[in-house]
């Protein structure tokens, strides 16, 4: 192809100018066709993605996980996305009686990955089906195994000995059940159940797990109940605890106290009898020499009485016979 | 020359429009330099798309047609305009997810609410109580790779993970550990299972630590955890009052029982010491005595009497004639 030069253009007469905007209609066209083309035969692999190409509908070769820039054949071809990253599946909280008929909800939650796109596109079509799909399996599944386990299997993962927790734990018994399964146990059991209920779903289950349980309304209202009345006795029993230790110590102290007492009293009583009954034998030792002796004591023990007993109100109605006045009567 | 051959043909193009086109004079005169500006916005443009910066607490990640091909650190970056495109990860920021709460506003005082948290917050123990367990997990990108293509919402997968082991790890326990001695136990364990489960999940997360906030026995039955305290202090209150009373009483009573002893003693040697003294004033009278007994008692006796009598109120002297006297004597007496 030719070009007329720039100068010669500015002096185009009208039949060029006609000519040149013709052709410039056609370049512009092929330019926008060329763009076409690019976008129809080239697409987009994310990190996040996977493709799978069909041509009228029908899907060709293996899908393509690799990310990067990749071709197509234009128009007939066409790209169905799928995402490769792990995917979410969160179940609604569930009612369901466990094995011993304790009503609780349980909440659960599942990540799953699209493995085999082109298996996913033709079962499932997209996301929203295999989520439909994935609740009727893992809430059925969920369901099977509460409602053959009791409610500790499921609350429980293996048997430890709790830590005591002191005196309060003393009352209520720091103590757990034996179990015989287990939470992890039970949804290993969940997740492989499924896992073969999805597998030629072109998805697979990475991990299950049981995110919340929880009484329902009208259980744990009674479950409260039972925690108050628990906690209520223990406070009951520590107050009557403290009062009978009282009372005990209430009773040692008047026991001590008679002990002490009586003790002295014994000890002062000894202490003073053997004093009397020395001084006993001193005087015994004394007054009893000799007859005379015994007369001299009674002699002298009269006279100090009549010492002692003898005061302004006393009469005395003295003869003159007696030894102090019969020389009142004469001298003889 | 191709290139300048092209740009002829596209100023040629550009003029063959402008003359098509039915413009006003001053318009025609600007526009066949209208390519210097187009080229001029072009590039500013590309400049604009190609250089980036990158904050100081990310990095940058740079995908090509959508494949990963690097990271960037912070400071300013260059990609490829158009095929290359980047998404900004906080790897340095420490981020925090919180559990049974909500901080509304933090500051020097945050404010917190509860309201909508109560389902993530209360958890059955082992011993089939209720608890209820606030917490707070604190972590840190630490695999731009695998947070941004491994799984899809990875924070929302670091929550359910927390959930699932704070649920685990409490529900083998009894309430009263969780409650009160088992506290510590319960992070560590919470924060190395959800270590280990969001590297089984790729989430590229790395959690720094885990955070036990309140934790409380459920609300209706608070009331009956605070009286059990209650009672407790009420024991120990009884225990002591008794003991402050023992204390109070028994040594003050064996202090008197001495002093009972005490005295008893003392008593006992005033007693024998007077017998003593006593025994050994009579043996001496009694040794003079025996010398000469009849004058002996007779001088005793009369200075008995002779000190005794001058102290009686009536002394009546009658010979034995006189007994006759005494009847009336003794009315005389009554009637004083």
């Amino acid at each position: 192809m030719c070009y007329p030069s720039f100068r010669c253009n500015l002096k185009d007469n009208n039949n060029t100018k006609e000519l040149m905007s013709q052709k410039l209609i056609i370049q512009l066209v092929l330019i926008i066709t060329a763009i076409i083309l690019i976008v129809q035969s080239t697409y987009i692999v994310k990190e996040t993605e996977q493709v799978v190409i069909t041509q009228f509908g029908k899907p060709i070769g293996e899908a393509k996980v690799t990310p990067g820039l990749k071709l197509k054949m234009p128009f007939v071809q066409k790209t169905n996305y799928f995402e490769k990253r792990y995917l979410a599946w969160d179940g609604d909280p569930n009612q369901v009686p466990t094995k011993d008929k304790k009503f609780i909800f349980v909440d659960c939650y599942a990540r799953w990955q699209i493995v085999d796109p082109l298996q996913f596109f033709k079962r499932l079509t997209n996301e929203r089906g295999a989520q439909s799909r994935l609740d009727d399996i893992l809430d059925g599944e969920t369901r099977d195994y509460i409602a053959n386990h009791n409610l500790e299997e499921i609350v429980r993962t293996s048997n430890r000995v709790p830590i005591p927790s002191g005196s309060i734990g003393e009352e209520v018994g720091d103590t757990l059940m034996n179990i015989m399964v287990g939470r992890e146990k039970i949804q290993d059991m969940i997740l492989e159940s499924a896992n073969n209920k999805v597998k030629d779903l072109g998805i697979a289950l990475l991990d299950f797990r049981v995110k919340r349980i929880n009484y329902v309304e009208d259980v744990r209202t009674q479950v409260y109940e039972r925690m108050k009345s628990e906690r209520y006795r223990i406070a009951d029993k520590f107050r009557a605890e403290g009062q009978g230790e009282a009372s005990k110590i209430n009773g040692e102290k008047e026991r001590d106290l008679k002990t002490i007492q009586s003790v002295a009293f014994r000890q002062a009583e000894e202490i003073m009898g053997k004093a009397d009954a020395r001084a006993t034998a001193i005087y015994a030792g004394a007054y009893n020499q000799s007859a005379a002796s015994r007369n001299l004591y009674s002699f002298v023990k009269s006279m100090e009485t009549f010492e002692q007993t003898f005061d302004s109100t006393t009469t005395v109605i003295l003869s003159t016979k007696s030894e102090l006045y019969k020389y009142l009567i004469n001298l003889e | 020359m191709p290139i300048f051959e092209n740009n002829l043909k596209l100023i040629y193009m550009a003029n063959s429009i402008i003359d098509m086109l039915d413009l006003p004079p001053e318009w025609k005169k600007i526009l066949p330099n209208l390519w210097k500006y187009l080229v001029i916005i072009a590039m500013i443009v590309f400049f604009w798309i190609s250089f980036f910066q990158v904050g100081p607490e990310e990095v940058g990640v740079i995908t090509r047609f959508g494949k990963y091909v690097r990271e960037v650190e912070p400071g300013l970056n260059f990609k490829m305009p158009l095929v290359e495109s980047i998404v900004r990860v906080p790897v340095e920021r420490q981020q925090k997810e919180e559990f049974g709460f909500r901080t509304l506003s933090a500051g020097v005082q945050s404010k917190f609410t509860k309201s909508g948290t109560t389902d993530e917050s209360l958890m059955l123990t082992g011993d089939l109580n209720l608890a209820d367990v606030e917490w707070v997990v604190q972590y840190r990108v630490d695999d731009p790779y695998s947070f941004l293509f491994k799984v899809r919402d990875p924070v929302g997968s670091l929550r359910d993970i927390s959930e699932a082991a704070m649920r685990k790890i409490v529900g083998n326990r009894t309430v009263n550990e969780v409650l009160t001695v088992g506290r510590t136990e319960v992070a560590t364990q919470v924060f190395e299972e959800i270590q280990e489960v969001s590297n089984e999940y790729s989430l590229g997360i790395k959690i720094e630590q885990v955070v036990l906030q309140d934790v409380n026995p459920p609300d209706p039955v608070k009331d009956a955890f605070n009286a059990v305290n209650q009672a407790q202090q009420e024991k120990e209150t009884l225990i002591n009052q008794a003991k402050s009373e023992y204390n109070k009483v028994i040594p003050k009573a064996s202090g008197q029982a001495e002093e009972t002893i005490q005295k008893a003693e003392g008593y006992a040697t005033q007693r024998v010491n007077n017998a003593m003294g006593e025994a050994t004033r009579f043996s001496a009278l009694y040794n003079e005595y025996v010398k000469a007994p009849e004058v002996t008692k007779r001088r005793i006796y009369l200075e008995t009497m002779n000190s005794a009598i001058p102290k009686l109120g009536h002394k009546i002297i009658t010979d034995e004639k006189g007994n006759n006297v005494l009847p009336l004597l003794q009315m005389q007496l009554k009637g004083q």
